[in-house]
């Protein structure tokens, strides 16, 4: 093979690397302006239910902000076991809570001040996972529609619905 | 009118007519029995009573080996009391022992159908309650699970459509998983047609007084309305992840009442008003008072209440004669209540009286204040119930059996309260009951 063949050939070769780095060089990645968001799945990952004393301290603690007593966790499970209709048996001992001092909800002004904020914190209070659109929707129309509900009728319908139950 | 249009009329009045009625339940038809009364209380007596010292009437003679017999359950039973060794009823300020009053003028024995040698197979407590109330032995059945087999409660509300607040469980505490016998597991009935458990001496007691006494009772409409419609969509978000709670089936209604109900119930125990038998010293007392309550308020077609204050009787049989002779004067009260104080109830009413088992016929060797022995329920013994029935339709001073002689069995319990309410076809039809006779096909 003579000379000026062989350099013809690694000019051809040097053009085409050439043309190949050009070209993969000049990709361009996507940018969408947004900014990374970490979601917990749509329902937590919840499927065990709460025992009777796992539901009651948790609520008392997420109430209170502290532990219920040992003493008092018993005979609030027995007031419970006492009466059939859990829902109903629920319902007394909450709103029971809810006629003590110390419980720590924010006040209704703060709550419509920005409803969005509360019922974002709400969720992540007691389900313990983020909102989605279309409950934010649901929640924001219906705080809307209903001016006087208060956050206390707000956090009675969390403590009392079945996801609360779940873990 | 032309023949074509007579005959499109005749048809659609007939079709009309042969519609099923739909039940609130779900259940297309009507029960098919007629009643023989609209309610029926049905008392679990009393936790393990002995034949010695109920239908035998040997009082002390049958138990410690002193010559003193007698019958202590006067309001229930004919028969004259003991006259020596008084100890079964309360002492006084001088610390002698009176036995209380007879309430009724006439027994619950001549008033009705006394089964006095009956058969009870299994000698638990949950066991027997259990198949008091679901008319079948469930061998297999473990302890703290629901019962595998329908409940009377839940043939009732399925049957014949009933609201959850005509079918009351009322038990003297929540002890030996009571509870759980509100409703079955079964696949074809369950929670939706349970029962509501009541504990009285516990949601009124000192418990109760703490944490369920100051409860909010929240505006129906202005309150209440709002926070179910935000709870009915979290949990109908809920339910679309497939997970739901058992529910009784309670209507908005109905727990509202239940609400009023036990705040009233502390009003009434404040200002000393609840309707307690004259004696009530002791819980099953207090749960015959409670009781009376629900079902003044409630009226409901079916109500059972459990009472236990009797198995102390393992260690204290002097406690367990006082204990037996409170329940009697219970029932008597809750009888004469009923008859006297319900006007939507009374004459429209059936009893039934049974114990869930008996007791051994040897004692164990723990001794009492008294030096009395004390008694289990292991042996072949506690296998001996009785079973007491009066009420529209039932006969009256009637006895069936002797100690040779055994008619009827604990299984014929179920069948009979549906008998009485008009439902024992369907219950039979269930096939889940051991024996489909009612004590009525045993007379």
């Amino acid at each position: 093979m003579n000379t000026h063949i062989l350099i013809k050939k690694m000019k051809k070769l040097l053009y085409i690397l050439s043309v190949f780095l050009i070209l993969s060089s000049c990709k361009k990645d996507d940018v969408y302006e947004l900014n990374e968001v970490n979601a917990t799945s749509y329902n937590a990952n919840k499927d065990k239910l709460k025992s009777s004393n796992q539901f009651i301290s948790i609520l008392y603690a997420n109430l209170f902000q502290e532990a219920l007593s040992a003493n008092e966790l018993f005979e609030i499970s027995r007031c419970i076991q006492s009466i059939g209709d859990k829902e109903v048996a629920h319902e007394i001992v909450f709103s029971n809570f809810m006629n003590k001092n110390g419980v720590i909800i924010p006040s209704d002004s703060l709550m419509r001040d920005n409803l969005d904020l509360f019922i974002e914190d709400t969720y992540k209070r007691f389900f313990v996972r983020d909102i989605t659109e279309a409950e934010r929707e649901f929640f924001i129309s219906f705080f809307e529609s209903h001016p006087n509900v208060s956050a206390e009728m707000v956090y009675m319908a969390f403590a009392l619905s079945n996801e609360y139950q779940y873990y | 009118m032309k023949r074509r249009e007579f005959i499109k009329k005749t048809a659609i009045g007939g079709a009309a007519l042969s519609v099923p009625f739909i039940l609130p339940s779900g259940r297309l038809f009507a029960s098919s029995g007629s009643r023989m009364a609209d309610h029926v209380v049905f008392v679990a007596f009393a936790g393990g009573v002995r034949q010695q010292e109920s239908v035998l009437q040997q009082y002390l003679d049958g138990s410690q080996d002193y010559p003193s017999a007698g019958n202590i359950m006067y309001n229930l039973l004919d028969g004259s009391v003991p006259t020596d060794k008084l100890v079964y009823g309360t002492n006084n300020a001088n610390n002698e022992n009176i036995p209380i009053p007879k309430l009724l003028s006439q027994t619950l024995q001549q008033q009705g159908t006394l089964f006095r040698e009956v058969n009870a197979s299994t000698v638990g407590h949950y066991a027997g309650v259990n198949t008091l109330l679901t008319g079948n032995y469930m061998y297999s059945q473990g302890l703290r699970a629901k019962p595998l087999m329908p409940t009377i409660f839940e043939y009732l509300r399925r049957h014949t459509g009933e609201k959850a607040t005509k079918c009351w469980f009322v038990g003297n505490g929540i002890g030996n998983s009571i509870p759980l016998l509100d409703y079955s597991e079964h696949d074809n009935y369950g929670s939706q047609y349970g029962a509501n458990f009541l504990a009285p001496t516990i949601t009124f007691g000192e418990d109760g007084e703490k944490h369920l006494k100051n409860a909010k009772i929240y505006h129906p409409d202005d309150e209440l309305d709002p926070m179910y419609k935000m709870k009915y969509f979290l949990d109908n978000v809920w339910y679309s992840q497939g997970n739901a709670l058992p529910s009784i089936g309670n209507t908005v209604e109905e727990k509202a009442e239940i609400k009023q109900f036990v705040k009233d119930m502390f009003v009434k125990k404040e200002n000393g008003t609840i309707a307690f038998p004259p004696t009530a010293a002791n819980n099953d007392g207090q749960t015959i008072g409670y009781a009376c309550e629900v079902m003044k308020r409630f009226k409901p077609t079916l109500t059972v209440v459990y009472l236990s204050n009797v198995d102390g009787c393992h260690s204290n049989f002097t406690s367990y004669l006082q204990s037996l002779h409170s329940a009697d004067h219970a029932v008597g009260h809750l009888w004469d209540y009923i008859q006297n104080n319900i006007p939507g109830m009374a004459g429209n009413t059936s009893i039934i009286i049974a114990p869930e088992h008996g007791r051994n016929l040897e004692p164990n060797n723990i001794k009492d204040a008294n030096a009395f022995f004390g008694y289990d329920h292991s042996d072949s013994n506690a296998r001996r119930i009785f079973n007491l029935m009066a009420g529209p339709g039932i006969d009256s001073n009637l006895t069936i059996g002797s100690e040779t002689n055994g008619v009827g069995d604990i299984v014929n319990i179920t069948p009979t309260i549906a008998e009485i309410l008009g439902f024992k076809q369907e219950v039979i039809n269930s096939g889940y009951v051991y024996n489909n006779n009612s004590f009525f096909d045993l007379i």
